[in-house]
């Protein structure tokens, strides 16, 4: 193993991460230098000291017993390293499914002469590296704590025991990785469309799980088991780490010890594996995919009785392939389905469910439905914004076809809004299902549900269309900095227009006790949303016309 | 009816990227059933020109008509009528080539029995047969190049703009190209080819047209081209050169020897 390869690597690779991610608004020439990332952390730091001495001193202030205190170390410490572990899994995992499957095959990687062993260290150092400023944040936040609360030592090993886990979650990334270039490769010899429908599934799932895992509920319950029932857990080797700091924090030094030495020797057993993976089954993507039966031209579509013209009908097909063939897009179609899962998942458990005793059907169906499609008509609006800088550099096929920029703007809400009404249906007939939502409220919600997704589709467009990002990196992000903050706002915006009308029932029913019609007030909703979906559309147009005359290089 | 004017006109096209000029006041004129090759070198814009032939970019003055139609005011019946390659076509990888005609083909209102017999016979054609189920990601880029190709004839266009098509082509896949224009042009299609083979651009072009920064430098058929660089018998390539004023290409030589 090379070091100075090792390092240079690292250094390449950590600022594809940066000019990736940051590349609409940061120079090129800011981006080179890794020490930016230092300083972000630095800055981080004092923050985090400021956040944990207010932490402390609010606690002071309000009278915490000695032994509430320790509980609240005891959480904040312990949930620490699981944090960071699960972070850094995280941020390693959602940089592989952004990736595109096209610049993964030629990626330089595949043909430089750099060893599996200078891959691994070098990418788990990149990832720790480029991502420390959270860890920074995090040290900084539990320093004031662990000193003002006589938990120095804690302290001190906490950023031993950060450091490994940070280490843990960046190699974990890279036994993934290696598994799912097997995975691709297995998948893609299978081919055919069992293939595609297990890797959106599959991407969608991991998401999900990604996205529960730092819902904040599952940190704390698996702290409430560790503390509570050491020996159930102890054979998990991910809550080691955690494990040393709750054993230190509880006065047992040589189970900490203990502790910190299998942490750090899990560490080396998944390098170790890491290295094995990635020599043994590392193969390159295959760049194709082969569909039995895909040779025959397709027929008349039972869609033109709905009165869709056949440009439209294949717009819409070739939108469907694109979100789930191309890697980098099926992320985006799984945004629908997953946002209302993140939303409503603390509704549901918010506060943490208790052993039985308020049982998930006394939670009321209503509640749940706002945030449902609150979740939904976020997925539409981002899915929305992409769908245009997701042409990237094969607009000029589009651009060389008679095809109209609204027939281009109607299948691209068409698309979305079919993606959306599926996150819609999933969530409403689970509703339906465990929360006992009346059918007819299922069906009035579908109605406003539709006018949301609409309405927030055509919003991301209009957006999407204003602010399109066609560069084709490792990880294209299709809309830029400027377009994401502001569509993310506007739609807020819109989703608050349009609750307006239920809002007033709530305050005619509730407060001034006028008897206000709740269907009535859906009714209005679903007229604001419509009225919307006409705006987003008619504003998209002209953009949309502008980029076909004029074709970005 | 449209015998009479030119199947393709641009008259003082400018086009400025930022402050790079890309088209400097350029006029030519296509007549219909004709064959015109695009020489320059790099950067001498033309495939700037054959993107505003086919309204893909807004030029900042001057205008562009095909077939009689203003490129700008009525880009849709232009885009129906013609064909285009672009050089290195990004394809939807995603699709298979079958499903990539197929999208063309309904996109351009082929009906269900025409565009099956037109795949078809195309994916014969150019030897994509048995390829055609593989997603076009996997292809390499001389077969990518057939496909655009293909993409480009399927609706039998009145007016072919071709950007460098036979860029990667096997042998036989660009003879086929090279026969294919021929047969086009007989049929009365008009073709504005561009290309860095000058050969090619000899064999197959009724007349050619050579750019240099963003102008036209020389306009004729071979012969007239080498009678005015006054190298009668001379190959295309030396005319080129000389019209184009390029020096020293031994110095460049030894320079990269050393």
């Amino acid at each position: 193993m090379r070091l100075h390869v090792l390092l240079k690597f690292a250094k390449i690779l950590m600022i594809s991460r940066m000019r990736s991610t940051r590349r609409s608004f940061v120079t090129n020439s800011l981006t080179n230098r890794p020490i930016l990332i230092a300083l972000i952390g630095v800055v981080l730091f004092v923050g985090g000291l400021v956040a944990g001495e207010a932490t402390v001193s609010f606690f002071a202030s309000a009278g915490a017993s000695s032994s509430s205190i320790s509980q609240i170390v005891l959480t904040i410490y312990g949930g620490l390293p699981i944090f960071v572990i699960g972070f850094f899994f995280t941020m390693g995992l959602l940089w592989e499914l952004n990736a595109s499957s096209e610049s993964e095959s030629t990626d330089a990687i595949n043909w430089l002469p750099i060893s599996p062993s200078e891959y691994v260290f070098a990418s788990t150092l990149s990832t720790s590296y480029t991502y420390s400023p959270l860890v920074a944040a995090a040290i900084g936040y539990a320093l004031p704590i662990g000193v003002l609360t006589g938990n120095g030592l804690a302290f001190l090993l906490l950023v031993a025991i950060s450091l490994v886990a940070t280490f843990i979650g960046s190699v974990g990334v890279e036994i993934l990785r290696s598994l799912l270039a097997r995975a691709s490769s297995a998948f893609s010899k299978v081919g055919g469309r069992v293939m595609v429908v297990s890797r959106v599934l599959g991407v969608v799932l991991i998401l999900l799980f990604t996205q529960l895992l730092f819902s904040g509920f599952l940190i704390v319950r698996v702290i409430s088991t560790l503390v509570g029932d050491i020996a159930a857990t102890i054979a998990v080797p991910i809550f080691w780490p955690t494990l040393s700091i709750t054993s230190l924090l509880a006065s047992n030094l040589l189970a900490s010890a203990i502790f910190s030495l299998l942490s750090l020797g899990f560490f080396l057993v998944l390098a170790y594996v890491a290295l094995s993976l990635r020599a043994r089954f590392w193969v390159t993507t295959p760049p194709s995919l082969h569909f039995s039966g895909s040779s025959s031209v397709s027929g008349v579509s039972r869609l033109r009785k709905l009165g869709l013209s056949t440009t439209s009908i294949a717009l819409v097909r070739r939108e469907i392939r694109s979100a789930t063939r191309r890697k980098e897009v099926v992320r985006l179609m799984a945004i629908p389905i997953i946002l209302p899962v993140m939303i409503t998942f603390p509704v549901i458990f918010s506060p943490a469910p208790s052993s039985g005793s308020s049982p998930p059907s006394q939670i009321s169906p209503i509640l749940l439905v706002g945030p449902l499609l609150f979740g939904v008509g976020l997925g539409a609006l981002f899915l929305g914004m992409t769908s245009i800088g997701q042409e990237g550099k094969r607009l000029w096929n589009i651009g060389s076809l008679p095809i109209g920029a609204s027939t281009i703007v109607k299948s691209k809400i068409m698309f979305t809004s079919l993606i959306g009404m599926i996150g819609l249906i999933l969530g409403l007939a689970l509703t339906v299902a465990i929360f006992h939502l009346s059918i007819l409220d299922a069906f009035t919600f579908t109605g406003i549900g539709l006018a949301v997704i609409l309405a927030e589709s055509s919003l991301g467009l209009a957006v999407g269309s204003r602010y399109p990002d066609f560069s084709d990196g490792p990880r294209p992000r299709f809309v830029t900095i400027t377009g994401s903050i502001l569509g993310s706002v506007l739609g807020i915006i819109l989703m608050i227009l349009i609750s307006g009308p239920f809002i007033v029932f709530l305050i005619a029913r509730l407060l001034l006790g006028i008897p206000f019609s709740l269907y009535l007030s859906l009714l209005f909703s679903g007229l604001v949303g419509l009225l919307f979906s006409w705006i987003g559309y008619k504003t998209s147009i002209g953009p949309v016309e502008g980029i076909l005359r004029e074709i970005p290089n | 009816m449209y015998e009479s004017s030119p199947a393709v006109a641009a008259e003082h096209l400018t086009k400025f990227y930022g402050p790079v000029l890309g088209l400097n006041d350029l006029t030519m004129n296509v007549v219909p059933g004709e064959i015109r090759g695009l020489l320059g070198q790099n950067g001498s814009g033309k495939s700037t020109l054959l993107k505003s032939l086919i309204g893909l970019i807004r030029p900042t003055s001057g205008s562009v008509k095909v077939l009689g139609l203003d490129v700008q005011r009525a880009p849709m019946e232009v885009r129906r009528a013609v064909g285009y390659v672009p050089e290195s076509p990004r394809l939807y990888e995603f699709l298979t080539a079958a499903e990539y005609l197929d999208f063309i083909a309904d996109v351009r209102g082929l009906g269900y029995e025409e565009k099956k017999e037109r795949i078809g016979r195309l994916i014969e054609a150019l030897d994509l047969e048995g390829k055609q189920g593989e997603t076009i990601s996997g292809y390499s880029q001389g077969m990518k190049q057939k496909v655009a190709i293909m993409g480009a004839i399927l609706h039998r266009p009145k007016v072919l703009l071709l950007d460098e098509p036979l860029n990667g082509l096997d042998p036989k896949s660009a003879r086929v190209v090279k026969e294919l224009v021929h047969s086009l042009a007989k049929d009365g299609v008009t073709t504005v080819f561009s290309t860095h083979i000058l050969e090619i651009a000899e064999a197959i072009c009724d007349r050619l047209t050579i750019l240099q920064n963003g102008r036209v430098l020389a306009e004729g058929s071979a012969r007239e081209l080498r009678d005015k660089a006054g190298l009668p018998g001379s190959g295309l390539e030396d005319v080129f050169l000389k019209l184009t004023g390029t020096k020293g290409v031994e110095d460049i030589v030894e320079a990269l020897m050393r």
